[in-house]
């Protein structure tokens, strides 16, 4: 049978599950990035971690740069305590001993700073610094395998840190046992950090690019969502039940409300009343079945003063744990930062339906659209694996006319009832109208209603049978040449 | 002519407070860690050593011991350059004739050396 490798988490949001678990415990790794990427954030990071386990660290610079002025940096970050330094993590520098005396004065120093420190992790930065005093290739791996031979013989993991962006084929890469790999793109005029396993020998990851950030907790990562989900992590109802809209006529429409875990997206231009409906789906909120408002462009008390409009008391709702109002901006952050707190956020609350208004927010923080298909049919599987009846819209630009856009390619597939609402200007009135394009596996009233919006709430009327053409927006009665 | 050891593995460090001292009119002597410093002492005649704590093989604290009991030097003066973040209540301040937290003040640090060497 086989046996689990045994893994020393890094305690790094994100980096754990790009790793399943963590690093290999007495594996080696580069972790390799240009200036300014994170390396030694990551490594310090994973330092301060590993002690908080019970763990002993050894960080050798190979560098000229002064410890004291990395501490007074590694000191405005969260993770970083100063009373570790000095017994749990010893700094020392092995410059000295690498510009005078070489690469095996480099290895015999940290071979006996491994013992005496009791290291059960050793962080070598400046690896760069080794290649250039290596004469040849075989200097460079010579040097690394020599480090790794003590490091494994004390059951240390190393991480070699370096600024060179070595490739597959470099000495130091065909020696390690991993290799992770820090960046930064520019992406119009906002920066990007990435992350990417470039190599995990003998074990699984989460391979690809990652977006990562750095702030005052120091280094996240967040997976992918389409590789992170690529199967659902449950198995959803085995039973199809339904649960009501808000809206008893939109109900009747859907042949009787949405399917539990099922998608709906409602798409219509500004105004039309959108975020209204979202409102009323949640209304039917309880506190054994919680609702969330993930939403982008109105804050809570708005929210709230909108949801009063419509008879519904939101704030005595959130009192009572059955809904919660999660509002994010839409000026910085990343795709699948944001995936991953609405799932956090369905996680904490148990939320049994979902309002994410709108899909377009997450559209504008992808970086490459490309990927948004797949990120949308992960997220909602993901949803839908929960059980969670969610309730997507989708701004569309045109106020009126008969072109439909569509968020992302093939997102008709991803969702299972589609409602469009419109603007219709009919006997000189603007009047709103919704009707139902799709509901998987029901029937469902294709007629188009009327939606009007008022203190009594949200009601739906049939309306428009004697017009046609009215999906144009300008409908034209029957008989009228 | 007073002859002063520099010991820090930080060369950088070594080398600034190295070139202040000379400037002063000292010789200078540096070792990268402890155990090179305690060489050192065994083969030079030394009137003051300035160390760090935090450093490979042997820490300012245990090389200081080990003057006092290996080399049997019980006078010698050790000044000690501690990092203020790190070391916090580890270091005994009495094995030491002055403490200075990185990163100090050099004219602190040479009026301090002056004191100690009658200069």
């Amino acid at each position: 049978m086989s046996e689990p490798l045994k893994r020393l988490a890094t305690g790094i949001d994100g980096l754990d599950t790009l790793l399943k678990g963590g690093l290999i415990a007495g594996a080696s790794y580069i972790v390799q990035g240009p200036p300014g990427a994170g390396k030694t954030i990551l490594a310090n990071q994973l330092a301060c971690n590993h002690v908080r386990g019970g763990g002993r660290v050894l960080v050798a610079t190979l560098l000229s740069e002064s410890h004291e002025r990395l501490f007074q940096y590694l000191s405005t970050l969260e993770f970083f305590d100063p009373a570790l330094v000095g017994d749990p993590i010893q700094f020392v520098s092995a410059f000295d001993a690498l510009e005078q005396e070489g690469l095996d004065a480099v290895v015999s120093l940290l071979r006996q700073e491994i013992a005496r420190q009791q290291a059960s992790l050793l962080i070598v930065d400046g690896l760069l610094n080794a290649r250039v005093r290596a004469q040849t290739s075989l200097d460079t791996k010579k040097f690394v395998s020599e480090l790794q031979g003590h490091a494994a013989f004390a059951g240390c993991t190393v991480l070699l840190l370096t600024s060179a962006r070595l490739q597959e084929g470099s000495p130091e890469h065909t020696m390690v046992d991993g290799v992770i790999e820090l960046g930064e793109q520019l992406v119009g005029s906002r920066a990007v950090r990435h992350i990417q396993l470039r190599k995990t020998r003998g074990s699984g990851a989460l391979s690809g690019l990652h977006e990562c950030l750095i702030d005052q907790a120091g280094l996240r990562v967040f997976p992918r969502l389409e590789a992170l989900y690529s199967h659902p992590g449950q198995s959803g109802v085995e039973t199809f039940t339904r649960v009501c809209t808000g809206i008893a006529k939109l109900d009747e429409m859907l042949g009787g409300g949405v399917a539990k875990g099922s998608i709906s997206l409602v798409m219509g231009p500004s105004g039309i009343g959108k975020t209204s409906l979202g409102l009323a789906f949640l209304a039917a909120s309880a506190p054994d079945a919680p609702g969330l408002h993930f939403g982008f462009y109105e804050t809570p008390a708005r929210l709230r003063l909108k949801a009063a409009a419509l008879g519904h008391d939101f704030a005595e709702r959130e009192r009572e744990g059955s809904l919660e109002l999660c509002w994010q901006t839409t000026t910085e952050g990343l795709l699948d930062q944001l995936g991953a707190h609405l799932l956090d956020r369905v996680e904490a609350l148990g939320a049994q339906r979902v309002v994410i208004d709108s899909l377009g927010a997450f559209s504008r923080l992808a970086f490459d659209p490309a990927r948004l298909n797949a990120f949308f049919r992960a997220l909602t599987g993901e949803l839908r694996a929960r059980d969670v009846s969610v309730l997507l819209t989708w701004e569309m630009r045109d106020i009126f006319g008969s072109e439909i856009s569509a968020p992302a390619p093939d997102l008709s597939s991803i969702v299972d009832n589609l409602l469009l609402m419109r603007f219709v200007e009919l006997e000189s009135q603007l009047r709103r109208m919704v009707s139902v394009l799709k509901v998987r596996d029901s029937h469902h009233d294709p007629a188009l209603h009327e939606l009007c919006i008022g203190p009594q709430g949200i009601v739906l009327r049939k309306a428009f049978e004697g017009a046609s053409g009215v999906l144009s927006g300008t409908p034209v009665p029957q008989g009228r040449d | 002519m007073n002859t002063i050891l520099i010991v820090d593995d930080e060369y950088l460090i070594a080398d600034i407070l190295g070139f202040a001292l000379e400037d002063e009119g000292y010789l200078v002597e540096k070792a990268s860690n402890g155990r090179k410093a305690l060489d050192a002492l065994k083969e030079k005649r030394v009137e003051l050593v300035i160390t760090d704590y935090m450093m490979p093989l042997l820490n300012g604290e245990e090389l200081v011991r080990a003057i006092r009991d290996e080399l049997q030097l019980p006078d010698l003066p050790v000044i000690l350059m501690s990092g203020a973040q790190a070391n916090q209540g580890r270091i005994c301040p009495e094995l030491f004739a002055a403490v200075f937290d990185k990163p100090f003040d050099m004219d602190r640090m040479i009026t301090t050396v002056r004191e100690l060497l009658g200069t």
